[in-house]
């Protein structure tokens, strides 16, 4: 069930009303109902490897909960720590551990006859999502910062609620479980803002992820035959891609937990506008990169400190490993999250020479500049995460500097694209900076507003792609 | 002033209200605009959205070429013209298969019945593919005004007749080629009316032509061979003489193309002469008849046109073997 498919928002329609319209006591077992639903339309079968997980860290986080003896408090830590990397490599990782094992071997002339032992399987959607949750889940009760959840209804929505399910946001036990103890009643104001997000969430995906994704997927398709000016336009208008598929897709998420009455945790915070790679990690796929933070990072870090700035760099580099292989087993996620560690060791060390560099320039240009080189660099390492291979990434960039002819773009295509970007960005803008003092969509007058809303979904209706395909982060 | 802000709060409007003030705000939009798109896109001048309004409403030429690009880049309407002395229009369209072409035949067949068709048949047509169904939204503004290629239409998604309640919906996706359009900025559209559907193209490709080695899918999609057949089906019982073409290409194809294997065997059925050009000597590897890795250009288009309509008045008994040499001789010295 697609967040952008009529289905969809037929579906939350009956469910927000059935929802609102039952005994509160029934509407955490509701959503658990819908919830399940919604997921054994994408396929049956994942329904039982989600349901392990619950029934494994519901268990386990009782047991880690209850013991004193923090042996045994580990013991069930690293059993749970097992049980869900387990699932996860399983499904994610096998054939790709496999594939470099036996090609380990060749290269150790080692003997590697036997016929590798691949698995035909898909990757069962919303898996690392909802993996990186429990074990936060764990961890967060091992160390003693929460406590487990005892009742088995409410633990397995925490898990399994049907917004955040897919494609995140990796919600956190502290933020999450509170909220469906609380009573939710009926408050239009949640049905409003949900529905406004879930406008903008459909505004990012159809009119600007999906109407570049054409665009690109032409022009990478045929890389060989497009001239290097086309390739460069592409490979920039992919970082704008993924920042609207991603984040529309967040926003739809979060529009929809926000109308059953739930916030879920924001995910993206104006990334392009991020004047280095440290500030664009701190805004870009938020519940990532804090659940990375605060579960690899924070611990390396404290553990190496005595190594000076170097536990620094040790613990920035393997964070951001784990960060670019969670996005899937391929080498390229691999030099992606090296890129971005790289990029993350090489400002932290030159900090303070940047810091009077700073002083001496005009801090718009300073701010401006920063703004445009990060964005330069977030589309190189991009050019990485959108291809198979390292070979087939480097040979795009070398591309970009040989390929001659004409510049492929329909000038149609060309003002969608700009004309969609152009309206994410400065909605963007107008929130970081407060350009301007009037404001269409959070205007004072409520009739305002809601012709600048209307005006949106016609917007979508004149410029949306309604055949477009799946959500970019489906795949992770 | 505190009892206007208690009024205000007390009548300050219910999410019920809001809704439908929202409502109304969005069908009004969505009707006015959506008018004026309507507006817009019937005045369009020569372009693609021209030559589908021309082909479903206003075409009446003697010979009809049905296809995809290859068709529109392969077949020179002037060329049937001068030696079959028929009138002919070129409907082929960019990225389209059968699904398309078969809606247009029914938007024909409703006014009048055309000497002969021509179909341009591509390797991979009966591909299972779902983007070969998006692709019939170029035919959504006609949804209301030709009832006959709306179960054409609804291929697409169940949910086609529901979205037809925006007036906006059909028009989706072309505002700014209408708006080009109308203002008449774009060059090519010039050169289509001039050539009766038919776009040349002008350059030559000397790109290194590798030899395909696909073997092409046999993951039929059983709707297109149903389609392919009612459209042979509708063009004899409406007396269209049909002929089937499977367009020449530059490079060499190591293996036999599954679809057009499938299509040859239905064409065989009801007695449709195919006219398969796949490695024929006279195109693979030709340089000069390149206009990109896959088409013809216009110097390549005119011999292949000479050939069809060779093959054609042989199979009509206007010319017989001895001509079609001489001809083919003028051609290539030309």
């Amino acid at each position: 069930m697609l967040f952008t498919s009529i289905i969809y928002f037929l579906f939350l329609a009956g469910s927000v009303l059935v929802y609102y319209l039952i005994p509160a006591k029934y509407r955490n077992l509701f959503l658990i109902v819908i919830s399940i639903w919604f997921y054994l339309y994408v396929k049956v079968s994942y329904i039982f490897i989600i349901l392990f997980v619950i029934l494994i860290n519901y268990w386990l986080g009782i047991l880690i909960g209850r013991t004193d003896s923090k042996q045994r408090k580990k013991a069930f830590f690293y059993l749970s720590l097992l049980a869900n990397s387990s699932v996860l490599i399983f499904f994610k990782y096998w054939n790709f551990l496999i594939l470099n094992l036996f090609e380990l071997f060749g290269w150790l002339h080692l003997d590697n006859s036997a016929s590798a032992p691949f698995l035909d399987i898909a990757l069962p959607l919303g898996l690392s999502y909802y993996i990186f949750q429990t074990i936060g889940y764990i961890t967060d009760i091992k160390r003693g910062s929460i406590q487990a959840e005892t009742n088995f209804y409410r633990f397995t929505l925490f898990t399994i609620y049907f917004p955040k399910l897919l494609v995140g946001p990796i919600e956190r036990a502290n933020h999450f479980l509170p909220q469906l103890k609380r009573k939710i009643s009926f408050d239009k104001e949640n049905i409003i803002e949900g529905a406004r997000r879930i406008a903008w969430g459909l505004f990012k995906k159809l009119v600007v992820a999906d109407r570049i994704a054409i665009y690109h997927s032409k022009v990478i398709s045929t890389s060989d035959h497009q001239s290097g000016g086309t390739i460069l336009l592409a490979c920039v208008l992919y970082t704008f891609q993924v920042y609207a598929d991603f984040s529309g897709y967040t926003d739809i998420a979060l529009g929809t937990a926000r109308m059953f009455g739930f916030h879920l945790m924001e995910n993206f915070k104006r990334p392009l506008l991020a004047k280095n790679v440290s500030e664009f990690w701190r805004r870009w796929h938020i519940s990532l990169s804090s659940w990375v933070n605060d579960y690899i990072f924070n611990p390396i870090a404290l553990k190496y400190r005595y190594w000076g700035e170097w536990g620094l760099f040790y613990a920035l580099f393997v964070s951001f490993v784990v960060i670019g292989i969670w996005h899937g087993a391929a080498w390229t996620y691999v030099f992606f999250g090296i890129s971005q560690a790289i990029a993350l060791i090489y400002e932290t060390a030159t900090r303070r020479a940047r810091k009077k560099i700073s002083k001496r320039i005009n801090s718009h240009i300073y701010n401006s500049v920063s703004i445009l080189l990060t964005f330069l660099f977030v589309t190189f390492s991009l050019i990485i995460f959108q291809s198979k291979t390292i070979g087939e990434a480097f040979e795009l960039i070398h591309k970009m500097f040989i390929n001659r002819g004409h510049f492929y773009l329909y000038p149609s295509i060309g003002l969608f694209m700009i004309t969609g970007c152009l309206i994410m960005m400065i909605y963007d803008l107008q929130e970081e900076f407060k350009i301007w003092s009037f404001s269409l969509f959070s205007n004072k007058s409520w009739l305002v507003q809601q012709v600048a809303y209307a005006l949106l979904l016609i917007y979508i209706l004149i410029a949306g792609v309604f055949d477009g395909g799946q959500f970019i982060y489906f795949a992770f | 002033m505190s009892w206007i802000n208690k009024i205000k709060q007390k009548h300050l409007p219910s999410l019920l209200f809001k809704t439908l003030v929202f409502l109304f705000i969005l069908f009004l939009l969505d009707f006015v605009i959506g008018t004026f798109l309507a507006n817009l896109y019937s005045k369009q001048k020569p372009g693609d959205i021209y030559r589908i309004t021309y082909s479903m409403d206003s075409m009446k030429q003697d010979i009809l070429i049905f296809g995809s690009s290859t068709a529109n880049h392969h077949y020179i309407p002037e060329i049937f013209k001068k030696r079959m002395n028929l009138s002919c229009y070129n409907t082929g369209k960019d990225n389209q298969i059968i699904l398309y072409n078969y809606a247009i035949l029914k938007g024909v067949l409703q006014r009048y019945s055309p000497k002969i068709a021509i179909l341009d048949f591509n390797r991979d047509e009966f591909e299972m593919e779902h983007g070969s169904y998006d692709r019939l939204s170029a035919l959504i503004p006609y949804y209301k005004s030709h009832p006959e290629i709306r179960k054409i239409i609804e291929l697409r998604s169940p949910y086609e007749k529901f979205k037809r309640f925006s007036h906006i919906y059909p028009y989706n996706s072309l505002i700014f080629t209408m708006i080009m359009g109308a203002i008449e900025s774009h060059k090519e559209r010039k050169e289509i009316k001039e050539q009766n559907g038919y776009i040349p193209l002008t350059d030559t490709c000397y790109a290194d032509l590798i030899a395909d080695s696909s073997y092409g899918t046999t993951n039929f999609d059983s709707v297109k061979i149903n389609v392919f057949e009612s459209f042979i089906k509708d063009c004899q019982k409406s007396n269209v003489k049909l002929y089937i073409v499977i367009s020449p290409l530059l490079i060499h194809c190591l293996h036999e193309d599954p679809s057009i294997n499938k299509a040859t065997e239905i064409a065989k059925k009801y007695n449709i002469s195919v006219y398969n050009f796949t490695n024929s000597p006279l195109f693979v590897n030709k340089f000069l008849f390149a206009g990109n890795g896959t088409h013809l250009n216009d110097s390549g288009a005119r011999y292949f046109t000479n050939l069809i309509i060779d093959s054609i008045m042989k199979d009509e008994g206007l010319i017989n073997h001895k001509e079609i040499l001489v001809n083919k001789q003028n051609i290539s010295k030309k």
